[in-house]
Order: structure tokens, then sequence, then C-alpha cells
């Protein structure tokens, strides 16, 4: 139930539900897991498409799809703090927004807190990657718009290599480029870039985000029930995509610089 | 501590010295720009040419190179009933509709709902910030929830059941890149978008009082269908603007639209009829028209401003129909 009537909005009915399907029980509880994949390998990631600079009026901007995955996201500054007091460092402000219609039910704006949550952990990833202090007094704001989602894990992890991409696009000063890859333990199995439907039957998630051209981790998110071992495979087969997705981004960024000249 | 500031932030002389002829001309006519607005949009009007590259449409050259290139792609978010992304220009809207299911009100009980919205993030310009939604996005929602709710989709067609269960359409249009011209975009999207919306086969349970749907593709007798749309209602806009009393500007760009006196929308339906129009300003002033002596006298000619939007719409609304319709 709405709770505030929004003026600022086009309201429809006080209240409305998702399409209920007959066959919704009987949807297989055990689903076969290796068709579930697609003909893919449990250590393959999707295709990533990448394409820097697609919103003009931002400082910097990159659009990412994998899959079903498609995330826009922009980057304004460095420009002025404001109501802040001084500080030394900038501020990196990482805000993300998902669209109504990302998700399987409507997303009915401003009622719940999980965009929030991505925002802290793609900020969380790309912190320690941003030369701050050569910017004091000042903001970066990156902004996401999630266009479609499948999966939050996914969505960190392609929020993550498309906003350090725009950071690259506008010409901000960074160590490296963050990427990020994640895995789920599904049985006794490490599958890599799980999707939405395959991260419901994991018994527990893993994000890494790194620098791989520095062999720096930024970030780590784990959650849910993995033995040590499992987490330190986790990681390791991570890292490894981590390089081959740090290796697409670059090959993308070199591309749309060539092309600018 | 200084050496890193320093290195940080190098004098102006520092950063011109990187810089190759070409991008020294390109920074001082983007610093011209940013500091004369007027005089720098002027000085290309008075070229018969517009900053983007785009010709003056006068009445040689009415045809395709006063508008900017469209593009439209359907049905790529799977989590949507039906989708689309229209590209302008640079102006990108995705649009996407969700369909739910909700009780009808009691005085219209065999009506659905259509409910559109339109999003400007703060990712689309820098003009924009985080929160509740603008002004501007509040108006052009109520505009587009005007021209939409003329019955292009019949709400009667949306009702399951009298009184008790009907679809609620929810067409939200996002913005991605804010250069101009939104609106004519926005409703080029939300009208794509309701042209790919598929339904499931819906079916209200009197007795246990709920609505089930059919999987599409899992019973041939229930199949899925598209919505019912009335084509003699469907709207698509053309906006003009008219800058500094003399110069008409189709389907303006956002740095050419803050500078305009004068907005014209031209609503027509797929038969080059006027469904809406609304033209705030006064439009183009014979006085100050530019054709004394020199520039053009076509503009002197022309009796009303509106009349020749209207036909240059129509020429446009052939266009748009190919890019509409050949999908």
């Amino acid at each position: 139930m709405q709770s505030v009537f929004d003026r600022r909005r086009i309201n429809g009915p006080e209240d409305s539900s998702a399409p209920i399907f007959a066959d919704e029980h009987q949807k297989s509880p055990t689903p076969d897991l290796y068709k579930a994949r697609h003909n893919r390998s449990v250590s393959d990631i999707r295709p990533i498409f990448l394409q820097p600079g697609l919103i003009s009026q931002a400082n910097g901007s990159a659009y990412i799809e994998t899959e079903r995955t498609k995330i826009a996201c922009s980057v304004y500054g460095p420009r002025q703090s404001k109501n802040t007091a001084y500080n030394e460092k900038g501020r990196l402000n990482v805000e993300v927004k998902f669209t109504p219609f990302s998700c399987e039910r409507r997303r009915a704006p401003l009622r719940d807190a999980e965009d929030r949550s991505i925002a802290v952990a793609i900020q969380q990833a790309l912190l320690s990657s941003v030369r701050l202090e050569h910017f004091p007094k000042s903001t970066i704001d990156i902004f996401l718009v999630v266009i479609e989602a499948d999966g939050i894990e996914g969505c960190v992890a392609s929020g993550s290599i498309a906003a350090s991409m725009a950071l690259a696009d506008a010409g901000i000063d960074m160590y490296g480029l963050v990427t990020s890859c994640t895995a789920a333990v599904i049985g006794e199995e490490i599958w890599i870039d799980p999707t939405q439907e395959e991260c419901d039957m994991a018994n527990g998630t893993l994000i890494l985000s790194c620098m791989p051209a520095l062999g720096i981790v930024t970030n780590v998110w784990q959650s849910g029930r993995m033995a040590i071992s499992q987490v330190l495979a986790c990681l390791d087969t991570c890292d490894g995509r981590c390089t081959d997705i740090h290796s697409v981004v670059a090959q993308a960024l070199l591309n749309s610089a060539r092309s600018k000249v | 501590m200084d050496t890193v500031l320093s290195s940080a932030t190098p004098s102006a002389t520092d950063v011109n010295s990187f810089l190759s002829a070409a991008e020294k001309e390109a920074l001082k006519a983007a610093t011209f720009q940013r500091l004369h607005p007027q005089i720098y949009l002027k000085r290309f009007l008075e070229e018969k040419i517009r900053p983007d590259g785009r010709s003056i449409a006068d009445d040689e050259n009415e045809d395709t190179h006063a508008w900017r290139n469209v593009e439209v792609n359907v049905g790529s978010i799977t989590t949507a009933s039906g989708s689309a992304l229209v590209r302008l220009g640079n102006t990108t809207v995705v649009c996407g509709v969700k369909a739910e299911i909700c009780e009808p009100e009691l005085d219209n009980s065999d009506e659905g709902f259509l409910v559109p919205n339109v999003d400007l993030p703060a990712l689309c310009s820098p003009k924009f910030k985080t929160g509740p939604p603008t002004e501007e996005a509040q108006v052009l929602s109520e505009r587009l929830n005007e021209v939409l709710g003329n019955g292009m989709i019949p709400l009667s067609s949306l009702c399951i059941y009298p009184g008790k269960s009907a679809w609620v359409l929810y067409v939200d249009a996002t913005v991605i890149n804010y250069d101009g011209n939104v609106f004519d975009a926005a409703l080029l999207a939300m009208v794509c978008a309701l042209k790919n919306v598929s339904l499931p086969h819906a079916e209200f349970e009197p007795e246990l009082n709920r609505t089930i749907c059919t999987r599409p593709n899992s019973d041939p007798l229930k199949p899925a269908r598209k919505l019912i749309i009335e084509e003699d209602l469907v709207p698509l806009s053309f906006s003009f603007g008219v800058f500094a009393g003399s110069y008409l500007l189709p389907d303006p760009t956002a740095s050419e639209e803050s500078l305009l006196d004068t907005t014209i929308s031209i609503i027509l339906n797929t038969r080059a009829r006027i469904l809406a129009l609304s033209q705030l300003g006064t439009g183009v002033d014979k006085s100050e028209a530019p054709g004394q002596g020199v520039a053009d006298i076509s503009y002197t000619r022309e009796a009303d401003t509106l009349a020749r939007c209207i036909s240059l719409a129509k020429k446009r609304k052939a266009i748009i129909m190919k890019k509409v319709y050949d999908i």
C-alpha cells in the first residue's frame, strides 16, 4: 500500500499487484543445474558489452551490458563541494537508481533502500582507486541508472566496472582501473558470474573488486555460508576473470580514445 | 604537499602548451559559448547553420537536415511487458511498461489505468539533482499524461472483469541523456513501448476473488495479446523553438533550448491530423525578422509561425512514421 499520496507523480490506482500465473507454484524447485547455465561452463563469465562516452552532457560516462544486466553510468565533476566543511581530499559520491521496470516486480519509486547498499558497495570498490588527494574541496559525483537488473551481485560488479570506466572517460586521476567479478557457491561447485536465478539457489556469494594492473584488491563482499577454502577458491577464480575483464575495459577505452582523435 | 598541488593544478599556460592548434581553437570557441551563449548561437544562425551542423529550415530546404536523426529500438528489456529505447540526436530515453493487476475505480468499473511518468535522473544532465521529481519532470509527466490519455489505448480494453479486476499499465520513461526536446523523445518512446506491450491471458475467478494469468506460449487456447490501439489517436509530437524573435529552430538541443523565447509543440496523429497544439511565446516577430535587406526574406513572407510549424511537422511525420512502423 502506498502510505503517502505523492502529488509530484502521476498516480495510478491505490493498490496493484504483479500478475499471478497459474503455474507459479509448480515451478520446479530443483532445476537441472547445468541446463540453467545456458551452455556456459561454471568458470565462464557472460559476454560484456561496454561503451564509454554515450552521455554527452556528462564529464564522463559508460554503458555496460552483460546479457540481461544493463547499466548506464555518468560522472560529473570534480565540482565544488557545497554545504560541506573544508576538506583536503575530494569526496566520491555514488548514487544508484533502479528504473521502475528494471526488475521482475515493479520497483515503485522511493520504496526500498536496496539501491543505497549497492551504491555503498560500488563506492567502496572505487574509493581506493581514485586519487582524491588531487581534488581538494571538490566532489566527484557518480550516478548509475539500472535499466535492467539480473541479480544484485551482478549489478554491483557491472556497476563498479562501468563507474571505473566512466571515471577514466572523464579523465579523473586514478591509480588503476577497477574491475569486479562475482562468484556463487552452488552445491560443492563454484559458479562464476551468477545470474539472479543462480544466486537464489546459492549457499553463498562473493564479489571481488580489484585493480588487476596493480594486483591490488579494493573491495571484497562475501555473504552467505561458505567454507574458508571455498572463499579462497572464489577469490582466486574471480581474480583471474577480473584480469580478463580489465583487458576488455582497456580495449574499449582505447577504441573510444582513438575515435575521438 | 606543495609538489602534489602544483602538479595537480597546472597554470593556464601549462595547459595551453599541451594542446594542438586545433584544440586551442576548440577551447576558445567553448569559452566564447560559455560567456556569450546568445551571440554564439546568433553567429551560427547568421551563417544559416546550427551549432550541431544542421541546416536551417527555409523554404527550399525543409527536408531532413533540419531535424536530428532518430533511432528506435524496441523490446530489449525482458523484465518489462513492453519497452523502447529512443535516441533523438544525443537525447536518449528508455521507456518500459509494467502491467499489473488492480481493482477498477467504483465510478469507472469497466476501465483500467494508464499511468505515464517521466524521470529526469541526476545522471542525464548536470542540471538535475537526486531526489524527488523536479518541477520540469512533473510538468513533462503531466503533459504526457494529457496527450496519452486522449484515448489512444481505450481504457475499457484493459478491463478483465467489471468492477473486480483490470490491468494498470505503468509507463515509465527514464531520460538517460538530456540534450533537448525531451518531450518529443519521451512521447515517441512511450508510444513505441506501448505498441510493444504483450499482456498475458488473464481470467478472474469470482469464487476465489482473484485473477489468474496464463504464461505466454503455454496454452495455445489462451494466448498473450497485444494492446488495442486506436491508430487515429496515436500522438506524435514535433517541437520547435524561436530564437531572438526571428529564427525558427525545429527540434532544439539543450544548449539552444535555454535561449529560446518561444516554444511550440505540434502533436499530430498518424494521419497528420492535429491532436494538440501548444505555443508559449509570440512566435517569429515580423518586425524583428532579419528581412531588412540581407539575411532572410522567407521569414518575413511567413504570415504565421504556427502555420509554418504545422507544415514542417507534417513533413517530418512521414519520416517518423517509417521508424515507428517499420520495426
